[in-house]
């Protein structure tokens, strides 16, 4: 420990939504100028804490100190008596997409207010762009929110905080939207400010991460904790992932069930991918392959899913079957939240969603003994776990959202997937059921195009690599490759 | 594999003991029918206040009376479900009968002097009130425009219309052709009521079992999603906004027909009596929810309320106020009974 002196003291921390109880008296310290990393599966409770430590979801009882402030939680919000001592930085950025850059930094800032309470705009202007100049951050400090591309509105939402000089920070998931450089930089400035004495909790998915940034580490599960304070040093992979799990956990190897001479499902011809780029290229996805789509985040990858999946159109070429027809196409979207389910409607209505041509008679009303049938099946495919099927979606955890999203993928029998980011937010166990779903899925013939940035997850699931960068199709890897291979030709180097 | 995934599917969420009655209360909620309770108990209270409430003739009547605000109503309900508005509800409800009657009364009525065929005077009414609808999904679909600022045009564009066409003059007794629907009666009761209670039916058959009905629930509740799983998102928009408008043009027919005449005012101020009931019966304004149960329930009540407050003589002045306050009262219960409920918080 950096020092004795805990600056954040939770005692006996509890919160309960509807029937689920999602901390269970928790404690939960952090000493003076430590990066203490949360680590836990997705529902365990490491968000929830998180925003109890920030008033964010005030906590229903517990106590809570954060430097000199004392609160006793009482379900009400006490957000604004600890809003000096803590800044809570989330897993999706929320930005003013109206406002600019400048004026998202320095939003409710007293720094660039005169005594009389005015703004002004020339000094919020040039303090901005020197903090962005700080951080390597090539954009205009004029520019709208709305503008930026995800990785960039993340960064920002992180200096935003940062530059706020509180004592305590939360960085809840901060490299999801982050490319392999904006993660340096983070990291970079994390260990300046630790060294200045600033405390970080640190949530994230990837492992490395931890070990790269964190000093400290406290385990959840199930809304307790399961390890609490122990140097990350004493630690490893396995240890983490067996704390996490609570049992012995094994990372699957990626099989191969591309079939010599397997029928060709989709066929892109001479595509471009946006008016910028000059180049064309072809791209098929045969029957039981895995691609993966790979390269920096906005470097083109993204909207060759899109067309693919026939959600936008692309500036040249065209995506056909061979079938002579548009080829039936499931698509699981890169932000669940956004685009992926429609929380107010329960299970059986959002699977169903995806094929309600397949679920309906001839009048178009839906069959519902049919329907209840097919969602339920595709439900125990994709292993949903809810109270019912008529659950709202909203209730569930990440993971089972993510799978509710994959069976309404599959609801119309796609003869290809495309699912882009298919773990963001999900925990290894969730991610590991649904690397077998989409395995099982290769395995009967279907085609799979997966669009991710985790090098390990492509690594682990796909036969078949392409890298986009800039709107370019760069390279390929195929069949015989390593993890190695892999960062090697994402970073352009091979 | 297989064996430790199976072990980790222990069930997540875990239901409380007292879960068959929280969920009885949930689905008694979601299913619409928060508001008939308190109408019982409303039409409990006017049985003892007011004697003639509780006679068939009174019954039927306010039956007939909300017939207009139904029908309306429920075509709100379409363009709500998406996330979306109409004031131009209102004009509809004016302006597409009185085109029809102009069409068919001779010039010396107030008419064109085109005097169509009476059996005609319904088509062109619900022609009207097609194309205004298309026009509407046109503007938001096409154009992009936000729904508030182009309805509330439209509908200013409407009153002026019926005065344009109308010159300014009610036309009474437009023939019987059109009025039938809004006029006659069999065995006793009005066919307004009939109309109004048949679309309800089919119209809440549509929005539980029919693919359009789910379509308008996943595009109100998250258009991207709904457009991911390959809904033609825009269709759906568009449609809703002819539903709308061909309902409320039904609508404006039936005023016409209890009124035998297509008067200059007619249907004014109609959209907010339309709106504080969709409201109360639990449909929310944010979109993607809301019930025909329930909005058959805030029409009801405020049908009721209107009765009952001047069967029991109560000034006049007092009137308005008492419904607004009611209506108020009414939305908080429905916003507050639902947030319960469903544990989704939603702004209505």
């Amino acid at each position: 420990m950096t020092s004795d002196k805990a600056i954040v003291a939770m005692r006996n921390i509890t919160k309960t939504f509807g029937s689920t109880r999602a901390l269970r008296g928790v404690d939960f310290t952090v000493g003076q100028g430590e990066v203490h990393a949360l680590l836990g599966r997705n529902g365990a409770g490491k968000s929830t804490l998180v925003s109890a430590l920030s008033g964010f979801t005030p906590a229903d009882t517990g106590h809570l100190r954060i430097s000199d402030t004392e609160v006793t939680a009482n379900g009400q919000s006490y957000a604004a008596s600890i809003r000096n001592d803590i800044a809570h930085v989330q897993q999706t950025p929320r930005l003013f997409n109206l406002l600019t850059v400048a004026e998202n930094l320095f939003l409710e800032s007293p720094s660039v207010r005169n005594r009389f309470g005015m703004v002004s705009h020339r000094q919020m202007q040039a303090r901005a762009a020197e903090l962005l100049g700080e951080w390597n951050i090539d954009i205009a400090p004029g520019a709208l929110a709305a503008s930026l591309d995800a990785g960039t509105r993340q960064l920002l939402e992180i200096i935003k905080a940062l530059s706020r000089g509180v004592p305590v920070m939360i960085l809840d998931e901060p490299t999801a939207a982050l490319s392999n450089a904006e993660k340096r930089i983070l990291f970079q400035h994390v260990k300046a400010l630790k060294a200045k004495g600033i405390s970080f909790v640190y949530i994230s998915h990837h492992l490395d991460e931890i070990f790269e940034v964190a000093d400290i580490v406290t385990i959840m599960r199930d809304g307790q904790v399961v390890k609490a304070r122990e140097p990350v040093a004493n630690l490893d992979v396995q240890i983490i992932a067996n704390l996490m799990m609570g049992e012995e956990t094994t990372r699957s190897l990626r099989e191969d069930h591309t079939q010599h001479a397997a029928p060709v499902l989709l066929k892109a011809r001479n595509l471009r991918l946006n008016a910028k780029v000059e180049t064309t290229f072809d791209f098929e996805v045969r029957a039981g392959e895995i691609i993966a789509l790979a390269g920096p985040v906005g470097g083109g990858k993204e909207d060759l899913a899109m067309i693919l999946a026939g959600q936008k159109k692309p500036a040249g070429g065209e995506v056909t079957s061979p079938r002579g027809s548009l080829p039936t196409i499931g698509l699981v979207p890169t932000d669940r939240h956004e685009s992926g389910y429609v929380g107010m409607l329960g299970v059986r209505e959002n699977v169903s969603l995806g094929g309600l041509d397949l679920l309906s008679d001839s009048f178009g009303f839906i069959r519902r003994e049919k329907e209840s049938t097919h969602v339920g099946n595709l439900a125990r495919q994709t292993r949903v776990i809810s109270s019912s099927l008529e659950q709202p979606v909203s209730q569930l955890s990440g993971g089972n959202q993510q799978k509710v999203v994959f069976a309404r993928a599959l609801c119309r029998n796609p003869e290809v997937i495309v699912a882009m980011s298919p773990t963001r937010g999900v925990d290894v166990g969730a991610k590991e059921q649904l690397y077998g779903l989409l395995r099982d899925l290769a395995r009967r013939g279907m085609g799979i195009v997966v669009v991710s940035d985790e090098e390990d997850e492509i690594e682990q699931l796909a036969n078949r690599v392409a890298i986009i960068v800039e709107g370019k199709f760069v390279s390929e890897l195929v069949n015989d490759y390593d993890l190695t291979d892999l960062i090697l030709h994402m970073e352009g180097v091979a | 594999m297989n064996a430790r995934a199976d072990m980790i599917s222990t069930p997540a969420v875990q239901l409380q003991g007292s879960s068959r009655l929280s969920a009885f209360g949930s689905a008694f909620v979601a299913n619409g029918f928060t508001m008939y309770p308190v109408l019982l108990v409303i039409v409990i209270i006017g049985a003892f206040v007011a004697p003639s409430f509780l006679t068939a003739v009174n019954l039927i009547n306010i039956l007939e009376q909300v017939s207009v605000l139904g029908l309306t109503t429920i075509g709100l309900t379409f363009v709500v479900l998406i996330g979306r508005l109409d004031l131009s509800l209102e004009g509809i409800v004016g302006f597409a009968p009185m085109l029809a009657a102009v069409m068919l009364v001779p010039a010396a009525a107030g008419g064109f002097g085109v005097e169509l065929p009476g059996w005609s005077g319904l088509l062109i009414a619900l022609a009207t009130a097609g194309v205004i609808g298309v026009f509407n999904g046109f503007m938001v679909v096409k154009v992009g425009l936000n729904p508030f600022i182009s309805t509330l045009g439209l509908l200013v564009l409407l009153r002026g219309g019926v005065l344009i066409v109308s010159s300014g003059r009610s036309i009474y007794s437009p023939g019987a052709a059109l009025t039938f629907l809004g006029s006659a009666t069999v065995y006793g009761i009005p066919v307004s009521v009939f109309v109004f209670l048949v679309i309800a039916v089919i119209v809440g058959v549509v929005f539980q079992y029919h693919r359009y009905g789910r379509a308008l629930y996943a595009v109100g509740g998250n258009e991207e999603a709904a457009r991911a799983a390959g809904i033609n998102v825009d269709r759906v928009i568009w449609s809703a906004f002819i539903f709308a408008a061909l309902l409320s043009g039904l609508a404006g027919v039936l005023m016409t027909g209890r009124l035998d005449s297509a008067v200059t005012t007619q249907g004014q101020g109609i959209i907010f009596s339309a709106f504080a009931a969709a409201v109360i019966g639990g449909v929310s304004l944010g979109g993607g929810k809301g019930t025909i149960i329930g909005v058959v329930g805030g029409v009801l009540l405020i049908g009721v309320i209107n009765n009952l407050l001047t069967l029991a003589q109560v000034p006049s002045f007092y009137v308005q106020a008492s419904t607004g306050a009611v209506i108020v009262v009414a939305a908080i219960l429905t916003t507050v009974a639902s947030n319960r409920s469903s544990g989704v918080k939603t702004r209505t």
